[in-house]
């Protein structure tokens, strides 16, 4: 008897850390989250405790329903995420299959390739925000201040110069400004995660039925017949994953929009909650309420698809 | 043999450059990095000098003065090591256990804890702090580590179940017949064989640990401050010190960039819990 339930109680600590993990500090937001509850308020000192006799009731639900900025931070949310999806999912397909096949130096690609996964977020941002997209001193700037020059100098030219002085003026775009913010984060985390994609991708393609391929060339099948009914039903399941994966990660994202526009316009649902936090801890903690039921819905559908294809 | 005379143009000749350029074209960044550490903050910002430069290393032995470095590379690393530790230590009897003594409820837990994962920390970050500051522990090691700690087991106890599950059962329970204890089972047994799967979990484990950016950042001021701290606090205002911020930007991802080529390899298979072969 002892020989079975020693060894299941092996799992007890870690189920137990994290039970504890999600039930104290989510039922501690669930009761802030019903409560008066500010950081600092002179007039009204006695809201800066966490007391029942705070009690507002849905009041901090209806401040946030309210607010401007939480469906845009909610819309910002769900473009950033599905942005990100879409690329990452899309280049990984395309570049898993170019390197796929042996080539010379297929390893060093690869490994060249899988470097962007290992860069911790937060310099991720600051790398690709100064020094690459910044529109004066980073690449973005001088390219684009290269390419003017180059018009300028072919609009002296004899014959063609009247054809080139045409050419309107490049204007370098800011990644800081309010939309194109949302760019910045999608493009830096979709070079950080495509990698990631490729090389589950390519994992995949490697167990791919050859035979049936090979048949279906004979049968004259085009490469995108081929692609579409054989490579694409064969990767469902790694696409699934790959979604999952960075589903988790990144509805939570929050170092790359801090640093890049300290959410100047462009907050998504955990910036909005850090923002509100600063003082009014009952409305954070509505808007972190809602964030949680945003994941759950986001989570139901997705751990219902990895439980079907997980564990057979 | 038509059908590889067909292909065999693109195989040989575009296939290789396209693969290699868009290898380089992914690496760039980094590669722009480390290129832009060794030249001083006003050359960093000249068109001049954008390849070709006077090299300088002023940037990596002021890194101490400037940034502080080292104090906040200690603490990433302890905090990083700590924590794959206790990963491992609570991971691997969980994994063991599910793996090799399943219950009917096993399949739920393991799917329950990933969904634990799903919790977006902002909702839970404003207790976290108040309990921490509470209990005296905010800004610590202690905390820092607790928190990546949690938030990593359910992707550890997950990787170690998927290596553990290859193991043959019987093996286990031959070692059962002959009367070891469950510890000696453990340590005898599973960890010799589940050797590289265990290495691997805790390289990944590692690398997730020293990246963390939203606990580290939030729960820390000084003194348990990480590098992702360090780099958000100094994120330059247009473009001032490319240079130096480049150093202790390439100091900070280059360790765990080359950990992780080692471990590319058993990253798959870890991150997708075995379900891409």
């Amino acid at each position: 008897m002892s020989n079975r339930s020693l060894p299941r109680l092996l799992q007890a600590p870690a189920v137990f850390l994290l039970i504890v993990w999600m039930l104290v500090p989510l039922s501690m937001t669930l009761y802030f989250s019903f409560i008066r509850y500010v950081l600092n308020n002179l007039r009204r000192p006695e809201w800066t405790n966490p007391n029942i006799s705070n009690w507002r009731g849905f009041g901090n639900y209806e401040f946030v329903l309210n607010n401007k900025d939480f469906l845009l931070a909610i819309q910002n949310s769900l473009i950033i995420v599905f942005g990100i999806l879409i690329l990452t999912v899309a280049l990984g397909i395309l570049i898993a299959i170019l390197i796929n096949k042996p080539f010379q130096g297929q390893g060093i690609v690869r490994v060249l390739l899988i470097s962007p996964f290992f860069v911790m977020p937060a310099v991720n941002a600051v790398l690709w925000i100064n020094m690459i997209l910044d529109p004066v001193l980073g690449l973005q700037g001088l390219a684009v201040e290269g390419l003017n020059g180059i018009v300028e100098d072919l609009c002296n030219l004899p014959v063609l110069g009247g054809f080139f002085s045409l050419w309107p003026e490049l204007e370098p775009i800011s990644f800081r400004a309010t939309q194109t913010s949302a760019y910045a984060v999608i493009m830096m985390v979709t070079w950080q995660w495509t990698p990631f994609a490729v090389l589950i991708f390519m994992t995949s393609l490697q167990s791919e039925d050859q035979q049936q391929k090979e048949a279906a060339v004979l049968d004259g099948a085009s490469t995108w017949a081929q692609f579409r009914f054989l490579t694409l039903p064969h990767l469902a399941r790694p696409i699934a994953i790959v979604i999952m994966i960075q589903a988790i990660f990144h509805l939570s994202l929050y170092a790359e929009i801090e640093i890049v526009s300290r959410g100047n316009g462009n907050k998504n649902l955990p910036y909005l909650i850090g923002e509100f936090a600063n003082n009014n801890i009952g409305a954070a903690s509505a808007t972190g309420i809602f964030a949680v039921i945003l994941a759950n819905i986001v989570a139901i559908f997705l751990l219902r698809m990895i439980g079907k294809t997980l564990m057979d | 043999m038509a059908i590889v005379a067909q292909t065999s143009k693109f195989s040989q000749i575009s296939r290789p450059v396209l693969a290699w350029a868009i290898g380089f074209l992914f690496f760039f960044p980094i590669f722009w990095m480390v290129l832009t550490s060794f030249k001083t903050d006003a050359d960093a910002v000249k068109p001049e000098y954008l390849f070709f430069f006077q090299p300088t290393l002023e940037n990596y032995i002021n890194m101490t003065s400037n940034y502080n470095y080292w104090r906040f590379a200690q603490n990433s690393a302890i905090t990083a090591v700590v924590a794959t530790l206790f990963n491992l230590a609570v991971g691997i009897p969980a994994a063991y256990a599910m793996a090799f003594n399943p219950s009917r409820s096993t399949k739920n837990i393991l799917v329950w804890m990933l969904s634990t994962k799903m919790l977006p920390a902002a909702a839970v970050l404003y207790p976290m702090i108040f309990l921490a500051k509470g209990i005296g522990i905010f800004d610590t090691h202690a905390l820092v580590i607790t928190v990546v700690s949690l938030i990593n087991l359910p992707i550890a106890i997950w990787m170690l179940f998927t290596y553990f599950k290859e193991i043959p059962r019987e093996i286990i329970e031959a070692g059962r017949m002959d009367g070891v204890s469950t510890w000696s089972e453990i340590k005898e047994i599973l960890v010799p064989l589940a050797w590289g799967g265990i290495a691997s979990t805790a390289l990944l484990i590692f690398i997730f640990c020293w990246n963390e950016a939203y606990w580290t950042v939030r729960l820390t001021t000084i003194d348990a401050a990480t590098l992702s701290k360090l780099i958000e606090g100094n994120r330059a205002p247009e473009g001032l010190f490319f240079g130096r911020l480049s150093a202790v930007s390439t100091a900070a991802v280059g360790p765990i960039v080359v950990l992780g080529w080692f471990c590319q390899k058993q990253l798959v298979k870890g991150l997708t819990f075995g379900a891409v072969k």
